[in-house]
């Protein structure tokens, strides 16, 4: 029997100051102690295992101070999938500092540290990045991106699934600049009508966005065959065997679902980070970066071409140890190191504090990464179904400021509001017009002018739900294909956006958005890993933000001109 | 967040009254409660105190005429299986399940174990008037009705605050496990403070 009473609260008077400070917004944020038997530890924990490698008749029988009879499933798939044999029995006697100071010296080009990444093991690379600071893992990955030119992705979501607010909204994000859009929806059965919302308006903002639908894996591979959605991510890994079965998965059932895709030509990337596991449970007493950087090698090792990573929807946990944003950091690094696109999280609802989510922020900004959200809040976040990103559509204007004052690229610009209305306006009306071609709920011309001018979900008439669910479930019964939207938008008079939406579907055919971090420039222009290589090499190399671009990023909302200081240009 | 001084404190003991059987009242509610519930912990991960939780989950049944009884279990702290347990020796084949950081579903007998009636998966969102509403709809699909689900709330910065302290609570819970121990039927006294 126990009796047990609640802990009473302080009961020493607070002074004025700690009044002040207890009611900033950081101290809304939750905290722990490290408990690294358990696993709750960022990246530094007497429990993760020392690197070791043994190689016999061409196979690692030994790896991290395992023997293969100890081998759990990931061990496995990275000691005969991820690591190369030949390379890792130097890559290994090479000392760890020497790595780490390679990927920081300019001197050492990045195929140089590719090169010797491919020989090294989980322990050894943890080992590597454990010596870096956060300053020195900027130096490092604005170095080892895979691809020269930054780019970013958009959530575009609906808190009421609403198809037009999601068209309008990836309207407003593409034109804004993101290379890659992102839905999900609440009630799932909506998935085919906001997906082509997302598709349709994508490609209104401008030409060459590429968009994806994150659903339950098979309804998602099916969205991407027919080629309503053009890309996916949201194909989970985890670092523990345990977490693995427990999604009733295996490295080898992602791969053959990884190949899935690539089977029909269409993008993808897996998705990881720290946290997920000791989140569930399952750390086996590893430390979440250790963890992570099985994961990076697991999604290597299965040949996939990138990988969401920084912690996604587990960011609280790593967020709440001490040096876990840093740990967030080297798992971004890690990813490009091992010559992965990397979508880099600052993705989800971080912080109350607008300098807690800057400062999260700043590693993948300033280095630049080949996405660095994945994705930023292309609504409001209350409607969000991401459950909320680092980022969101308040954050628009602070964002080009940010891009401005520091000369870097996030992927944005600002954008004029009558290009803006013109573009959400469009997507509507598009939109509009493939419904009414597919005999789909009418969209009125009301909810069109409300996308138009809309900020959140609560501006839009209200669908009639169980109608648009019906609708949604015969687009999927009569086979719908991104062709037949394609000849929909053609013959309603939308002939350009019928032409951006037909160059994505041709990209399956020719394979260009297989290679590594592949992107369109607005004029279908791919830009991946082997066209665009990252080719920093020190002060005065690699990606400069200059000419064109540069002075399109001067323009801000208000800005003073100086001819005439009594006038704003934008 | 605290518990508003106006409040009395109240604590909780849960004196253990025999095994875990199989009920026979075709009206019962089971409350099946986790490894660490009342002992070692006191209170969710809100601060909303574990006497509160039971006090509000009994509250609710009998407003709607049902009759409960309150189990602990010890062999897992997988919120699924302790509710799914609770609801197989109900004599409606009802049970609540609440883990000690406040996470609670209503289960069915005939349901699978990762199916429920309703789910309450954000901890941090459950106070009082849910914690009571949740009771409520219990006696209800113990009597065989179908009442309306309690209402789901959502907060996009529960993450922020709560995920690293819920990951805590529930290796926590992990450690209370006791694989060698059998549910035992338990009576919740609830004593106020003063």
């Amino acid at each position: 029997m126990t009796a047990v009473a609640p802990r009473s609260a302080s009961s020493v008077q607070a002074s004025k100051r700690t009044e002040v400070l207890e009611n900033r917004p950081v101290n809304l944020d939750g905290f722990v102690e490290e408990w690294p038997e358990k696993g709750l530890v960022a990246m530094e924990s007497d429990f993760d295992p020392q690197p070791s490698v043994r190689v016999e008749d061409g196979r690692i029988v030994e790896l991290d101070g395992r023997t293969r009879d100890e081998f759990d499933f990931m061990d496995t798939y990275i000691a005969d999938h991820a690591i190369d044999i030949e390379a890792c029995e130097s890559a290994m006697a090479t000392p760890s500092v020497d790595i780490a100071r390679m990927l920081v010296d300019p001197r050492a080009t990045r195929a140089e540290v590719v090169a010797l990444g491919r020989g090294l093991t989980p322990a050894k690379i943890l080992d590597v990045v454990k010596l870096m600071n956060v300053v020195e893992i900027m130096m490092a990955m604005q170095k080892v991106r895979s691809r020269r030119t930054p780019a970013n992705q958009a959530h575009s979501t609906s808190a009421k699934d609403n198809p037009i607010q999601v068209a309008a909204d990836a309207a407003e994000a593409a034109v804004r600049g993101f290379a890659e859009l992102e839905t999900t929806l609440g009630v799932v059965r909506y998935a085919p009508l906001v997906a082509i919302g997302l598709q349709v308006g994508g490609q209104v903002g401008r030409g060459g966005v590429l968009t994806q639908c994150a659903l339950e894996e098979a309804t998602e591979l099916d969205l991407g065959m027919r080629g309503i959605t053009a890309y996916a991510e949201t194909i989970s890994i985890y670092g523990t065997e345990s977490v693995f079965v427990d999604g009733d998965d295996t490295p080898w059932s992602k791969a053959f679902l990884a190949s899935a895709y690539a089977s029909r030509g269409i993008k993808m990337r897996f998705t990881s980070g720290t946290g997920s596991e000791v989140q569930m449970g399952n750390a086996e007493g590893r430390s979440m970066l250790f963890l992570e950087i099985r994961c990076i090698l697991m999604a290597k090792g299965a040949g996939v071409q990138g990988l969401q990573n920084g912690s996604i929807s587990c960011i609280g946990v790593p967020g709440a140890v001490p040096g876990g944003i840093r740990a967030v950091a080297a798992e971004n690094l890690v990813a490009s190191w091992m010559d992965l696109e990397c979508a880099s999280g600052n993705d989800q609802s971080f912080s109350h504090s607008a300098m807690r989510r800057t400062s999260r922020l700043v590693p993948q900004l300033f280095s630049g990464t080949d996405f660095v959200c994945s994705g930023y809040s292309g609504v409001p976040n209350k409607d969000n179904m991401f459950a909320g990103s680092n980022l969101d559509t308040e954050d628009y204007d602070d964002w080009n400021t940010i891009q401005r004052d520091m000369q870097i690229d996030g992927g944005l610009r600002h954008v004029r509001e009558d290009v803006i209305l013109q573009v959400r306006n469009k997507a509507a009306r598009a939109l509009q017009a493939v419904f009414a071609e597919l005999d789909l709920p009418a969209i009125t011309d009301e909810e069109v002018e409300a996308a138009t001018y809309a900020d959140s979900s609560d501006d839009y008439p209200d669908r009639d739900v169980l109608a648009d669910l019906d609708g949604a479930k015969s687009v999927m019964d009569r086979g719908v294909t991104g062709l037949d939207l394609v000849k929909i938008l053609e013959r309603t008079g939308f002939g350009d956006v019928a032409e951006s939406y037909l160059q994505v579907l041709r990209q399956r055919v020719s394979g260009d958005l297989l290679q590594t971090a592949a992107i369109f420039t607005p004029d279908f222009v791919p830009l991946a890993a082997i066209n665009d290589a990252n080719d920093y090499a020190g002060p005065g190399t690699g990606y400069r933000l200059s000419g064109e671009r540069w002075e399109e990023l001067k323009k801000l909302r208000h800005v003073t001109s100086a001819e005439n200081p009594e006038e704003e240009v934008s | 967040m605290s518990t508003p001084t106006q409040d009395p404190v109240r604590t909780l003991s849960l004196r253990e009254v025999g095994p875990a059987e199989r009920g026979t009242r075709a009206d019962e509610v089971v409350i099946a409660l986790s490894p660490a519930f009342g002992d070692p912990f006191t209170k969710t991960i809100v601060d909303v105190p574990h006497a509160e939780v039971i006090r509000q989950l009994l509250a609710g049944i009998e407003e709607r005429g049902g009759s409960a009884r309150v189990i602990k279990v010890y062999k897992t702290a997988d919120l699924a299986a302790i509710a799914h347990f609770g609801a197989k020796i109900s004599g409606s084949g009802i049970a609540v399940g609440v883990l000690s950081r406040g996470t609670t579903v209503l289960h069915q007998r005939d349901l699978a174990r990762l199916s429920n009636l309703e789910l309450f998966p954000q901890a941090p969102l459950l106070d009082a008037e849910v914690f009571r509403m949740i009771g409520a709809n219990a006696a209800q699909y113990a009597q065989g009705q179908s009442p309306r689900p309690v209402p789901t709330r959502n907060d996009q910065m529960a993450r922020p605050r709560w995920q690293a302290k819920a990951a805590l609570l529930h290796l926590k819970e992990f450690e209370c496990i006791d694989h060698s121990r059998n549910a035992v039927e338990v009576e919740p006294v609830i004593t106020r403070v003063d």
